[in-house]
């Protein structure tokens, strides 16, 4: 068994090595029009899941947008958030993404799509793309502060630390 | 053992093999999940299955290059665990989906396994939900066509996925979405869409004529006399600023549900508004089912044998004891609905202060059926919740809810409340305490609850828990245990005894027995 995890570990290490694209999936936006993911790359992107029944995840939202007039000091990106909540609680979601005042782009993936391509298997889980759609950092589950290693990997973007490390 | 270790070293070497860098201009990716339980003997519970250990594993890897995808899903129970036994007696490894997909700008073609939904999914939804042990995607084959931002047309048909295997039966569908406002010419801000579907399930009524329960004769007997079901779905979606309403009208040929002695024509109507001012928002929706529960196939009557998709309309929880007896929809004949009101106050000073005001009500009645004949109350809701966030260090939550549901006859009503409070000790630590309490008159009586984490950031977190019935058993539900996370890695350990109880989503409810023993999940993605 011990083999078992260690084998898989190390498997896992090598595998989140690899950059990856952000798929082209079309979702909706908060007015009903569907939104091409990819297109948004124009600029650094923070991708944060979440749910209405995800705790977590709103608590990781509400930390962003509260530190985001700081961070947006420091540097230029977009947080795009998307909600995983089916046909039943869309309109809800829609909603408390506005009552909550979350300066961000919000999709809704009522049925899953873009969780489903980007390997998204439990949440909260947040990534960092960059401005040409690659995705270079990714975090699963949140706790009070990690909304900080989100923003240090912007700041390694404009530094172009990413893009060197990519290099060597 | 040594089976688990050779499936799993296969799994990981699967992984290995494709989990590198990128190939050519394509690139490779994809995730793992695993759940595992060590079952322990519990006098309080009784004795552990015979085979004291279970786990459920799903590897998916998906391969894209340009418009060009594919991907697999292997699936290993090793075996199943308790609860899920419908899915597989004992261990099973098998390929629970794979497609070649190509996407245009305007076109797209799948085949495979198809995830989809029209409109509501009121009669169609094809979904994964692993806790549910649900998967109904449909083999086969789909397209689809945009006529610009006018007119969007998607079609398929394939057998549907019926737990490890397909049923016997044939699902064909159509969606057309026609955008009004974009037609008219009608401002930026404004959707204007009229919507439309059906669907088709064909399955012969002879496939087990020695069969006590699914003989023709049975068939016969309840009036399924047709091996063609139809469903058709109109919809008017509206958007306008902060103002959006949506509507769906479905009806339903004459059909066998798992519930109802004999066959009938169904129909449901679905109707929401909501608008949101500012930090203001409210929604409403009105829901009535009649006969609408639908399988993928008439010869199974297990809980993920679904083809459309019948939510619970009802507020979602996540604490204990506000989600102890979740209520479960009466597709047969229930009417209905939900309104969900918030209001956010922020500081103008300070970013790190704010007040969010939530409150919410949903309310079921039966309509009569051959199961319901009166016109009796199934479930109401009542709750709101405060939260407020003092500083940038503290956080509270206060709620209330008053539930009341219908048990065999008997109305059971329930309050709960709970607190919630977030330290925050310095930039990477904080502990989080949760205190409930549930108050009833009938059925188990009351119960308090209590929960408590730290949690280092971005990668530890530690909790415990203990859930106590003072009522009727007296039996302690305790759990505790710790994750650790590296980036898209994340491992939780943890040891405890956990209640029977209904697992609901989406119109589904899996029964998870009871149980104590030593659980470890791990989900990566790479």
């Amino acid at each position: 068994m011990k083999k078992f995890f260690v084998t898989l570990f190390a498997v896992l290490g090598v595998a989140t090595l690899s950059a990856q694209q952000l798929p082209d999936v079309k979702i909706e936006d908060i007015t009903g029009k569907e939104v091409s993911v990819r297109s948004l790359a124009t600029k650094p992107l923070i991708i944060a899941y979440w749910s209405i029944a995800c705790k977590p995840c709103i608590q990781e939202l509400n930390a962003i947008n509260d530190a985001l007039a700081d961070w947006r000091k420091e540097a230029d990106f977009n947080v795009i958030a998307v909600s995983i909540d089916d046909a039943r609680l869309k309109a809800t979601a829609k909603n408390m993404a506005s009552a909550r005042g979350w300066e961000f782009i919000c999709l809704f993936d009522d049925n899953q799509e873009l969780k489903r391509a980007m390997n998204v298997s439990l949440t909260p889980q947040s990534f960092v793309v960059d401005g040409e759609g690659n995705i270079i950092y990714s975090h699963s589950g949140y706790t009070p502060g990690s909304e900080e290693s989100l923003f240090d990997k912007i700041l390694d973007l404009k530094e172009g630390k990413t893009k060197e490390k990519k290099k060597k | 053992m040594r089976r688990l270790l050779l499936i799993a070293l296969g799994l990981a070497l699967c992984t290995s093999a494709v989990a590198q860098k990128r190939i050519g201009k394509g690139q490779v990716s994809g995730s793992f999940e695993s759940q595992s339980i060590g079952y322990l003997d519990d006098k309080a519970l009784g004795a552990a299955p015979d085979d004291h250990f279970g786990s459920n594993n799903y590897i998916k890897v998906d391969y894209m290059n340009g418009r060009f995808s594919a991907g697999i899903q292997c699936n290993a129970f090793l075996p199943v665990l308790q609860g899920y036994e419908d899915l597989a007696d004992g261990f099973k490894f098998y390929l629970a989906s794979k497609y070649i997909q190509w996407r245009d700008k305007n076109f797209e073609v799948l085949v495979g396994d198809i995830y989809d939904q029209y409109g509501n999914g009121l009669i169609y939804r094809s979904f994964e939900d692993r806790q549910l042990g649900l998967n109904n995607s449909l083999e086969g084959v789909r397209a689809g066509y945009n006529f610009g931002r006018f007119v969007a047309v998607k079609a398929m048909y394939g057998r549907p996925r019926l737990h490890t295997t397909y049923a016997k039966a044939w699902v064909r569908g159509a969606d057309l979405s026609i955008s009004l406002a974009d037609i008219c010419g009608i401002q930026e801000s404004a959707t204007l869409s009229l919507e439309g579907s059906f669907v088709n399930r064909y399955q012969k009524l002879d496939l087990e004529p020695d069969s006590f329960d699914y003989s023709p004769e049975i068939f016969a007997e309840s009036g399924m006399d047709k091996t063609n079901l139809l469903m058709y779905s109109g919809r008017l979606n509206f958007s306008w600023n902060g103002l959006s309403l949506r509507g769906e009208y479905v009806h339903k040929s004459k059909d066998l549900s798992a519930f109802a002695p004999t066959a009938k024509s169904g129909y449901a109507i679905l109707g929401e508004a909501a608008y949101s001012y500012k930090t203001f928002s409210i929604t409403a929706t009105y829901r009535q089912l009649s006969h609408m529960g639908t399988r993928v196939s008439l010869y199974d009557t297990t809980a993920a044998n679904t083809l459309n998709y019948l939510p619970a309309l009802t507020r979602q929880y996540t604490y204990m004891l506000a989600n102890l007896e979740p209520y479960q929809v009466h597709s047969d004949g229930e009417m209905g609905g939900q309104v969900d009101v918030s209001y956010s106050l922020r500081s103008k000073n300070s970013r790190y202060r704010h007040w969010n005001f939530h409150a919410n009500a949903s309310i079921f009645y039966s309509t009569p059926s051959e199961l319901n004949t009166q016109h009796k109350l199934l479930w109401l809701d009542v709750n709101a919740d405060v939260e407020r966030q003092w500083s940038k260090k503290w956080k509270t939550i206060l709620l209330y809810s008053m539930q009341q549901r219908d048990n065999y006859g008997e109305t059971i009503t329930s309050h709960t409340v709970v607190g919630d409070v977030t330290y925050k000790i310095d930039r990477k630590k904080s502990l989080r305490l949760e205190l409930q309490y549930l108050h009833s008159k009938e059925y188990e009586g009351d119960w308090v609850a209590g929960l408590l984490e730290f949690n280092i950031a971005p990668s530890w977190s530690v909790f415990a828990s203990d859930m106590y019935n003072l009522g009727l058993t007296k039996v302690h539900y305790y759990n505790g245990g710790f994750s650790y996370t590296h980036n898209r890695t994340r491992v939780q350990l943890s040891y405890g005894r956990n209640r029977a109880g209904y697992v609901c989503s989406g119109g589904v409810c899996r029964y998870s027995p009871a149980y104590t023993g030593v659980s470890l999940m791990l989900t990566s993605s790479f």
